[in-house]
């Protein structure tokens, strides 16, 4: 059980406070953001999510900005508490709409009410909205949202698409519409999360989705809803090994590793024909979350290209090819790469042609920013760097993208189709099935400079030698730029005996 | 205005509370409301709106529940600091606790339940009683929890009305909601008592597997927290349990999953099919991994419990090595535990992918991330003899970047791959030796240093690389100084030469006679007497074969292991700690402080927090016993006692507990009223505390008499004194005496002292530190004069000849002399006396023209003689000492105690 809950904002402002139990001193929020802020000297790096000080125990997660935190002195399930905090979040989100410190504190005596229903004596009694509807009593005020920063991955439907009302996500589950009468709707996201790590040849080395399938109802009688998935999902069975990916790329079997569900799920009839059937809870909640680790296209493809261009400088060339059909949009791409902290300044030459990117160079945390509007088939980059001191390849990168695609995903999980079961006929309910593919860790690491694909004794290479194994090179991704290697190469390779070979390799 | 709730904040001027209580009595309904929501605001940002409670408590009969809601909210802010007003508000109670509509009457027991007043405690009974049977599931469930909080308040009321029974029966309840709280609240209550309460039979398993099912997911975390404790009788029964529970995997909420992983394992034990146990790992695998898409906050706690889980059984995630790669944007903390994972989970098979994952880490940003990839590279070294060569290859690639601190921190795992695999890798040595000018860390020193020792027959220039090490050595932290001994050491008996014997020289007299590092001056006189002896047995002893190490640097003593495995999914396995180690939770019955439950303006908090009462009961056993200076404590309760002002350095106190080991006299004695001391500490530096101190030598024991001046506004108690080490090595022989000392009031003391006690190096200095303590203020030091007479003892009288001998003795460079222009020795007699009184006695006086010169001896404890001669015109100012003595350093010292001698 739980001892406190509170809300501090981002400069550590008490917005709500309770204390359920009072066996731990009233200072703790204020330890507690104390100890957050300065968790190292330097003030940088994270505080883990669970510690103790002087016997509490502190557990806190980061939600739109804020820091919901709980305290406790009993030996209690973390878990249990981090996600319990969460919730709470996301209970006071359904309610409220927006969440934020100005919803908070216009709300206090709701929030108050619906802490009280949530918690009682430090246990949890429900975190459904829909429980809470018929214990909680005062009316949400509801904030303007058109001026808060979007949140969550759905978000990006807000100005988006005409299709879409622009109010949906941030519209309370419990107020009243303006107009009065509330309108008929349902959604479901289908939100992936994707991680790839491509090799410095190009190569995938780790690709993984996570997936989860959100709703979020504005039905009124709570009809029962079904969602049917692809046909040939499978699940798990280890297959993914035994797996020839080749013939699950073009067939579109999807296959999850592992997958879970809301309470509110009957399965009854998924193992036969895949249907998900469930009476959705009012508020939002995901009705499945599932993992998969087989082989998938990856949206972009990143290429890089890092070589000393002269005394005090050096050329990054980044090329990132899109690989989806082009009716599918990608908003706010944005690629970064650490460079080595002696670089002094560095200056940017895009394709010509190219238009609505953004270039940048952070001086202080030495991070290349590339920031393109919209994803062509190929962009590309070449960004000239200045330096303090000549050895400087070996501190750049690895290239990170981050990215969200709309009405894309990436495994191929489909909501063939939605169907709401309704006793009456009144009027059709708006149906919205929204797909949202957003990076989560997407890096391309470097091209090995230092030689770390041939052991060190190879270094000592004779021209033949060199010559095989630029061919050897041939075969990946990197085909163009170690051509153009060879091309200068063939300079390098006349006059290899004066260069030393370890040059070339940018030693 | 705008319909918000903000705007209850904003009536702020004054009068705001006889205009609140006019609202609050208005005949309109909505008026009183908004009033109520106005009280309640004042009340989050710390107002006292206490002032208000009978207006509130009237607000309280009515039919809204919103407004009711709120009422209570206030009642429970302030019915503690308003008891005899509380009892008004208890009618209502127990008339809501009968009102038709189910959530009035779970309202009215939650909130009873929550205040902590007697006289509100008595009337909860009744209406606890009803509530249990109530036919409505959420008042019965309201009522469970209800319980608990009456148990905490008073158990024996609990006991003696049966609500134990009741709640006992609420576990076969029909609705899941009610069995969850019920095992809820008999979970905490058995926690509180010594008698067995709530006992898992099998009969109560299996209507909480059944209930299992239905309850919502936290009541699901409640009923297998509370089956977890339940032991199977056999295999067959938990082979039952776990399939019941094998389900609970698939939830969507990751606490049931752990809670379940956490019941599945512990009976997992008892299960003896080694196939029913594959099958099993097989079906925990994949909801262990996905765990780690969740938030990172789940992601970590899922980690720390991960690492244990396969400590036992590793081959669960055998095949999951992949899930376990960093991601770019892991949070620093999940990137950390991954790696332990990683190191972990390495095998013959995967150590290929792992290497390349580790190496691309050590070029990351965050510093301690890329040490522990490189040690995470070395460990893996350790623990895969057929993999060490690649990752020792690895290693020097990484080396071979020359980012200082990778080097540094590959060649501290190099150095244990070296222990791991003798007489393999030595090869790589040369490599090495090209990094040695950037090492800087101790560590990363002390193991190249012992690398060179280990390897001095194979390495040509070994004396060369030890002795640019030896330059430095008495600069260097005892880590290094050690290594560099035992280096030397070994570097003399394998190559016994002309070089590396003048190295032991100099090394053996760094570590005897210039450290005072008792580790490092012990080591060396072993080595020194083994050397010496017999070097024969100092090879046999020195280069004997160490037993080659494994990878254990991360493993749980199993013991432990299997405590935190019975504790899965709970803190303990986050901290990697037994419960007893950080519960601190208490009975707080009695130590409940005033609570306003919905303190929103922190200030009002903050200020109290530091409040003894859960520290002191928290850590009852600290403050007993290791405090060597408790017994100089006034006694008295120690909760009461103000804060100290500031935090009290640990110095004082551990550097005390030494001193007392040498402890000489044992009678204090009488404290005189001597002559004026010289004030070291004005009051107007001391804020009020006023020291005054000198060096005194009576009965042929040395003092330090101090006086004690409060003028302070407080009383001041437990004084506590150090010296900070100087020439003499002067310290305390004992603890400071001084009674508490009320403010206007002065105490004098002598603290016995001891001298070659504490002996700084460096050129003799009568300089004398001290640090002086007590409970109420900072620690103050102030600097002191040692006057070296003082110090002179009785046998420092010799006979004419061996004064002659040994003036002639010494040679004429250790004779120093000094005028002392403003001294005058006005009466012979006087001075001798007064020299005589400081043990420098007279020899003999002869006339040179019209000067008469005198000669004394004198001798310091140690057995330094000092010649002294002084040439004086008897009556007029002007004297001139001259002294001869083995050691002349002294003379300043010597000068400055005869000065002040000639003056007084």
């Amino acid at each position: 059980m739980i001892s406190q809950f509170f809300v501090l904002s981002q400069r550590g402002d008490n917005i709500v406070f309770r204390d359920y139990r009072g066996e731990v001193q009233k200072g703790s929020a204020e330890i507690f953001f104390r100890k957050v802020k300065f968790w190292k000297e330097d003030g940088e790096g994270d505080a883990p999510p669970v510690f103790n000080v002087d016997g509490v125990n502190y557990f806190h997660v980061k939600v739109a900005g804020l820091l919901f935190a709980a305290t406790t002195r009993a030996n209690v399930s973390p878990s249990f508490v981090l996600e319990l905090l969460q919730r709470i979040a996301r209970v006071i989100k359904d309610y409220l709409g927006v969440l934020n410190e100005d919803s908070l504190r216009k709300n206090f005596v709701l929030v108050y009410e619906l802490l009280d229903e949530v918690i009682d004596f430090g246990y949890v009694q429900t975190t459904s909205t829909e429980v809470l509807k018929s214990y909680v009593f005062n009316e949400p005020l509801v904030v303007d949202a058109s001026r808060m920063p979007p949140l969550g991955p759905a978000a990006i439907f807000r100005q988006g698409t005409k299709r879409m009302p622009g109010t949906a996500i941030t519209k309370s589950v419990v107020a009243n519409e303006p107009g009065g009468r509330k309108r008929e709707e349902i959604f479901v996201d289908v939100i992936e999360k994707i991680s790839v790590t491509f090799s410095s040849s190009g190569y995938i080395l780790t690709s993984e989705i996570d997936g989860t399938i959100q709703m979020k109802s504005y039905l009124t009688g709570n009809p029962e809803i079904r969602v049917a998935l692809n046909e040939d999902l499978s699940i798990g069975q280890g297959g993914r090994s035994i797996h020839d990916y080749s013939s699950s790329f073009g067939a579109g079997t999807v296959t999850l590793d592992d997958c879970n569900f809301h309470e509110s799920v009957r399965l009854d009839s998924f193992d036969i024909d895949r249907t998900l059937t469930m009476i959705p809870p009012d508020g939002e909640f995901s009705v499945m979350n599932y993992r998969i680790t087989q082989e998938f296209k990856p949206p972009f493809r990143i290429n890089t290209l890092v070589e000393e261009a002269g005394l005090l400088k050096a050329e990054v060339i980044i090329k990132v090819r899109a690989e989806f059909p082009s009716s599918v949009s990608a908003n706010t791409i944005l690629v970064q790469m650490p460079l080595p902290a002696y670089t002094i300044r560095a200056s940017f030459e895009l394709e010509p042609g190219t238009v609505g990117n953004t270039t940048d160079f952070k001086e202080a945390n030495k991070r290349l920013e590339w920031g393109l509007k919209k994803a062509r088939m190929l962009s590309s980059i070449l960004s000239e760097l200045h330096c303090r001191y000549r050895n400087i390849l070996k501190e750049a990168g690895p290239v990170s993208m981050t990215f969200t695609i709309s009405m894309y995903n990436a495994s191929k999980l489909q909501v063939k189709y939605l169907q709401i079961v309704k006793k009456t006929k009144t009027d059709n309910p708006y149906r919205w099935v929204r797909y949202i593919t957003q990076a989560n860790s997407y890096v391309a690491r470097n091209v090995p400079i230092n030689g770390s694909g041939v052991s060190t004794s190879k270094l000592n290479f004779e021209v033949p030698t060199m010559l095989k194994f630029l061919l050897l090179e041939v075969k990946s991704p990197y085909f163009l730029f170690l051509i153009l290697r060879t091309t200068t190469g063939q300079k390098a390779l006349i006059m290899g005996v004066k260069l030393s070979s370890s040059e070339l390799l940018g030693e | 205005m705008s319909g918000h709730d903000s705007k209850y904040f904003s009536t702020t001027k004054k009068g705001e509370i006889p205009e609140l209580k006019e609202e609050l009595n208005s005949q309109y309904k909505d008026k009183r409301k908004d009033a109520v929501k106005k009280v309640i605001a004042a009340m989050t940002v710390g107002k006292d709106v206490s002032s208000l409670f009978t207006d509130v408590v009237n607000c309280m009969q009515t039919e809204n529940l919103e407004l009711k809601k709120l009422v209570y909210l206030y009642l429970i802010n302030y019915a503690k600091s308003q008891p005899d007003l509380a009892i008004l508000a208890v009618n209502t109670f127990v008339k809501d606790s009968q009102d038709p509509n189910p959530l009035i009457r779970a309202l009215a027991v939650r909130t009873m339940g929550c205040i902590r007043v007697d006289k509100i405690t008595e009337y909860l009974c009744d209406p606890l009683q009803r509530c249990l049977k109530d036919d409505d599931p959420y008042v019965r469930k309201t009522a469970a929890i209800c319980v608990a909080k009456l148990y905490d308040i008073n158990a024996e009321l609990v006991e003696d009305r049966g609500f134990l029974e009741s709640l006992k029966d609420l576990i076969s309840d029909n609705n899941p909601m009610v069995v969850a709280n019920a095992v809820a609240a008999l979970a905490e209550i058995q926690e509180n008592s010594n008698r067995p309460i709530f006992e898992i039979t099998s009969h109560t398993l299996s209507k909480l597997l059944t209930a299992l099912n239905e309850c919502t997911e936290w009541g699901q975390v409640f009923i297998l927290d509370a089956l977890s404790r339940y032991k199977a009788a056999d295999a067959r029964e938990a082979e039952n349990i776990v399939e019941r529970v094998t389900p609970r995997l698939q939830h969507a909420n990751c606490a049931v999953v752990l809670s379940a992983v956490k019941m599945i394992l512990q009976q997992m034990e008892l299960i003896t099919s080694t196939d029913v146990v594959r099958n099993l790992c097989k079906k925990m695998a994949p909801p262990l991994v996905t765990l780690l898409s969740a938030e990172p906050e789940i992601q970590y706690v899922a980690l720390r419990n991960i690492n244990l889980i396969v400590q036992r059984r590793p081959t669960i995630l055998a095949h999951e090595i992949k899930v376990f790669f960093c991601k770019y944007n892991d949070p620093i903390y999940v990137k950390m535990e991954k790696l332990e994972i990683m190191i972990k989970l390495a095998s013959d098979r995967n150590i290929d992918q792992v290497l390349l994952e580790f190496k691309e880490y050590a070029t990351e940003v965050d510093v301690d991330f890329v040490r522990k990839a490189v040690r995470a590279i070395g460990r893996c070294a350790i623990k895969l003899d057929r993999a060490a060569e690649r990752c020792i290859s690895v290693l020097l690639e990484l080396i071979k970047i020359k980012v200082n601190y990778v080097v540094q921190e590959a060649i501290i795992v190099i150095k244990d791959i070296f222990r791991r695999y003798p007489n393999t890798y030595e090869s790589i040595i040369a490599t090495l030796c090209e990094s040695l000018d950037t090492l800087d860390e101790p560590e990363a020193k002390a193991s190249m240093i012992w690398i060179i020792g280990e390897y001095a027959e194979r390495i040509d220039n070994a004396d060369e690389l030890l002795e640019s090490f030896l330059e430095s050595f008495p600069e260097e932290p005892a880590q290094v100084q050690l290594q560099l001994l035992t280096a030397t050491v070994k570097l003399f008996l394998k190559k016994p030469t002309e070089g590396p014997q003048q190295m032991i020289q100099v090394v053996l007299n760094n570590a005897t006679v210039e450290t005072d590092n008792p580790d490092l001056r012990d080591r060396a006189y072993i080595y020194w007497r083994l050397l010496s002896t017999d070097p024969e047995s100092a090879k046999d002893v020195v280069l004997a074969e160490k037993p080659v190490i494994s990878d254990d640097s991360n493993q749980l003593d199993p013991s432990l292991l299997d405590e935190l495995l019975a504790n899965i999914a709970t803190l303990s396995s986050v901290y990697h700690k037994p419960p007893e180690a950080f519960v601190t939770r208490v009975k707080t019955t009695n130590q409940r402080t005033e609570d306003d439950e919905y303190a929103e303006g922190s200030e009002a908090g903050y200020s109290e927090s530091s409040a003894p009462v859960a520290d002191g009961a928290a850590s009852p056993s600290s403050s007993s016993g290791s405090v060597p200076y408790a017994g100089a404590r006034q006694p008295g309760p120690a909760p009461t006692q103000p804060a100290p002002a500031a935090p009290v350095p640990d110095l004082l106190g551990d550097l005390i507990g030494l001193d007392n080991s040498a402890i000489v006299p044992t009678d204090q004695p009488a404290t005189p009223a001597g002559p004026p001391l010289p004030v070291l500490l004005p009051e107007s530096t001391g804020q009020g505390l006023q020291i005054s101190a000198q060096l005194t030598r009576r009965d042929d024991q040395i003092f330090y008499s101090l006086l004690f001046e409060n003028n302070s506004q407080v009383a001041l108690d437990g004084f506590m004194i150090q010296f900070n080490k100087n020439t003499f090595g002067v310290a305390a022989a004992g603890p400071l005496q001084v009674p508490q000392l009320q403010p206007g009031t002065s105490a004098r003391t002598l603290l016995p002292m001891v001298i070659f006690q504490n002996m700084s190096q460096g050129p003799p200095s009568s300089l004398l530190q001290v640090a002086v303590k007590n409970n109420q203020q900072p620690v103050w030091y102030f600097n002191d004069k040692i006057l070296l007479h003082v110090f002179f003892t009785e046998e420092g009288r010799m006979e004419r000849a061996s004064f002659l001998e040994t003036w002639r003795s010494l040679p004429d460079s250790n004779e120093v002399s000094k005028d002392f222009p403003g001294a005058v020795i006005s009466t012979v007699e006087a001075t001798l006396d007064l020299l005589t009184a400081s043990n420098m006695f007279f020899i003999a006086r002869r006339k040179h023209a019209n000067q008469d010169v005198f000669y004394f001896s004198a001798k310091l404890p140690q057995g330094t003689p000092f010649l002294i001669e002084l040439t004086t015109v008897v009556g007029n100012p002007g004297v001139k000492c001259a002294i001869k003595t083995p050691n002349p350093d002294m003379a300043p010292i010597f000068f400055e105690s005869i000065d002040t001698l000639l003056r007084a």
